[in-house]
């Protein structure tokens, strides 16, 4: 176990590292230079070059440096835990990233809750009746929660309540952890303000999460151990609930470690939409700005966290599944 | 009660390829044929000269939310090729006099028109022209990237298998949209061309994880065995023998990816990376919801949304039912 969770790390550090440097790579390929002040005949070269320099993009003779050599010097800053400076905010990215995450975290982290929380009972419920009622609606909604992308159910809700209703605000510009003050002092008015973006962010994973544990459940539910179970004048209640869920759970746990990167996928635009002030929308802007150590980043953070959740999703699951062995 | 034969996986299969169990399935399936009206189980039954294929379209046809779905997906289709020619470029003609005319009020501009008096039922037609392009010619991408390096990672294996692995891990546990963005900003910006390239080239593994799968399976089908025992290539024991058993769930799969590259396209077009604005596309017709969200033009959201969303779901259902079609005991 030791052996296997080491080696998971090690394949995990060598991921990130391959992917920070095939998307430094790309962001430095990409035309358009981060100092466009720089055409302007006012402003003298030498403070061009300085902000260059102090960007980390040159050297102090203003020669630039080389992909590899500027992808060494990033790898270096990192082990100090610096990501470089924003180009429009003039800040280090690692404190914009630190100022936004506590929000996210309370978005995803609220829209994965609910997720989990509706979707596995329907799933549950759903296959426990199959071809019941409920079963329809919640297949139903499943292909919606599929086809609709979470900035347009966005734009959806927005327009129903904000616009039409006039029942909630129509944008969510408000203080919360460490931006300003205040926020987390009134939990109902947060609540209130997280109900719109928690259920764009949730529906697909209802979906998804629904749909599996359907699948899953009745996957077990078809097995020779169940129908002994039945034989035996089991109460089905506890054949179900007890014998069949406790087996059909299991592969949920991958699922919901798989699921961080699409919510985040989602929450880039819909903290866009709903002026959400967390990485997502850092992330927005970033992308309209075309500010890249910023969307540089947010990816390696989203992917550092999806790698250290899917080694704890392997590790529970080693854990709550006794027959793995590794 | 007749019992259904268990389907064979394509012309070229083997003898014990659809042998299920039937014990656990023959329940499912027999419902699934009893249950499509107007088929009589002995046609189904009696009738082994039907192929596969004629089988499953027979079965998708009776599936009624997907044969819906196939009709409204037609139209659309139809529509966005055909209309565009007859009106030629109305979606980009613009006429000040008549910004923002109000929808369903007149034959002339039956969805009103958009802040330029540009006719909106055109450019929504336009729009639509531009996703169902991306998203067809991106999953011939999937098909070709994914299908052809998964049906050489399952067969041969070693090292292509394993970066094929690895490289999916790395994909997997990277935020899919950002990715896109870098790429395509990196790649010379906003062309179209450039879009359906980086969403392919990124996109495919899906596809060859699962091609993947397939091959590894079939490749110790008996069938195979025989096959290689009569000395066939293994050129020929792929596209001849294995792919056509391997194919049901990439159809699927295909299929429900044309929906996924159409929504991804809306959001890059939402932000600005794709096909730029005086070509209209459902993503960039909505990336200005804001100035209309507390004015009276609110439709200039809600037409390109639920275009989307109709189109993506049409697909969907599509391909569900093509999954259901071709694989009975999936249900």
């Amino acid at each position: 176990m030791t052996f296997y969770v080491v080696r998971r790390v090690a394949i995990g550090i060598f991921l990130l590292l391959l992917m920070s440097a095939i998307f430094f790579t790309l962001t430095r390929v990409t035309p358009g230079a981060p100092v466009s002040v720089g055409e302007n005949p006012r402003i003298h070269q030498e403070q061009v070059n300085r902000r260059l320099h102090n960007l980390g993009l040159t050297d102090i003779n203003g020669n630039p440096y080389s992909i590899p050599e500027s992808y060494v010097r990033y790898l270096g800053a990192l082990a100090h835990g610096n990501l470089g400076d924003s180009y429009l905010y003039n800040e280090p990215v690692t404190t914009l990233l630190m100022q936004r995450l506590p929000n996210s975290i309370l978005l995803l982290g609220a829209a994965l809750v609910v997720a989990l929380a509706i979707g596995i009972p329907l799933g549950i419920y759903a296959s426990t009746h199959q071809y019941s009622k409920v079963d329809m609606t919640t297949s139903i909604v499943s292909y919606i929660g599929v086809s609709i992308p979470s900035f347009v159910l966005g734009i959806y809700l927005l327009l129903t309540f904000a616009v039409f209703l006039k029942q909630s605000p129509l944008h969510w510009g408000f203080p919360l952890f460490g931006m300003h003050t205040g926020g987390v002092d009134d939990p109902l008015d947060l609540l209130i303000h997280m109900v719109l973006p928690v259920t764009s962010l949730a529906i697909l994973e209802i979906a998804i999460f629904s749909r599996f544990m359907r699948a899953s459940m009745l996957e077990v539910l078809h097995q020779d151990y169940i129908r002994t179970a039945r034989a035996k004048g089991l109460a089905m209640d506890r054949v179900n609930y007890k014998h069949a869920l406790r087996n059909a759970i299991l592969p949920i746990i991958t699922l919901v470690a798989l699921a961080i990167p699409q919510i985040v996928n989602g929450a880039i635009i819909t903290e866009g939409i709903f002026s959400w002030p967390g990485t997502g929308q850092l992330a927005f802007q970033a992308v309209v700005d075309r500010d890249y150590p910023v969307i540089l980043g947010v990816v390696m953070l989203v992917a550092a966290g999806t790698v250290l959740f899917n080694l704890i999703a392997d590790v529970m699951y080693a854990v709550a599944d006794p027959r793995i062995r590794y | 009660m007749a019992q259904v034969p268990p389907l064979p996986f394509g012309p070229a299969a083997g003898p014990n390829l659809g042998a299920v169990p039937l014990s656990e399935t023959s329940i499912d399936q027999e419902r699934d044929v009893m249950a499509q009206p107007g088929v009589k189980a002995d046609e189904l039954a009696g009738a082994p000269e039907l192929g596969f294929w004629r089988l499953a379209v027979i079965r998708f046809l009776h599936h009624r939310v997907a044969t819906g779905a196939l009709l409204i997906l037609g139209v659309i289709i139809l529509a966005a090729i055909v209309v565009p020619v007859i009106t030629g470029n109305l979606y980009s003609v613009q006429d000040y006099r008549h910004p923002y005319k109000v929808p369903f009020q007149s034959w002339q501009h039956i969805l009103g028109t958009d802040d330029l008096g540009r006719d909106e039922f055109a450019r929504l037609l336009r729009g639509a022209r531009v996703s169902i392009m991306v998203g067809v010619l991106a999953v011939v991408g999937y098909l070709i990237i994914g299908g052809g390096l998964g049906a050489l990672a399952g067969y041969y294996g070693g090292w292509l298998d394993n970066a094929l692995m690895r490289f999916t891990d790395i994909i997997i546990s990277m935020p899919f949209l950002l990715v896109v963005i870098a790429v395509t900003a990196a790649t010379g910006g906003v062309r179209l061309s450039t879009v359906i390239i980086v969403i392919a080239a990124t996109g495919w593994f899906e596809i060859g994880r699962l091609m993947r799968a397939q091959f590894l399976v079939l490749r110790e089908q008996e069938f195979v065995q025989a096959a290689r025992a009569l000395g066939a290539s293994n050129l020929r024991i792929i596209l001849r023998h294995i792919m056509p058993n391997a194919l049901a769930p990439i159809i699927v799969s295909a299929t429900l990816g044309v929906s996924g590259i159409i929504l991804l396209e809306a959001a890059l077009g939402f932000l600005g990376y794709s096909i730029p604005p005086p070509e209209p596309s459902w993503g960039n017709m909505l990336s200005e919801f804001e100035q209309y969200l507390l004015s009276d033009h609110t439709y200039l959201v809600i037409f390109p949304a639920t275009a989307l969303v109709v189109t993506a779901l049409a697909i969907n259902l599509v391909g569900d039912g093509i999954r259901d079609a071709l694989d009975p005991r999936q249900r």
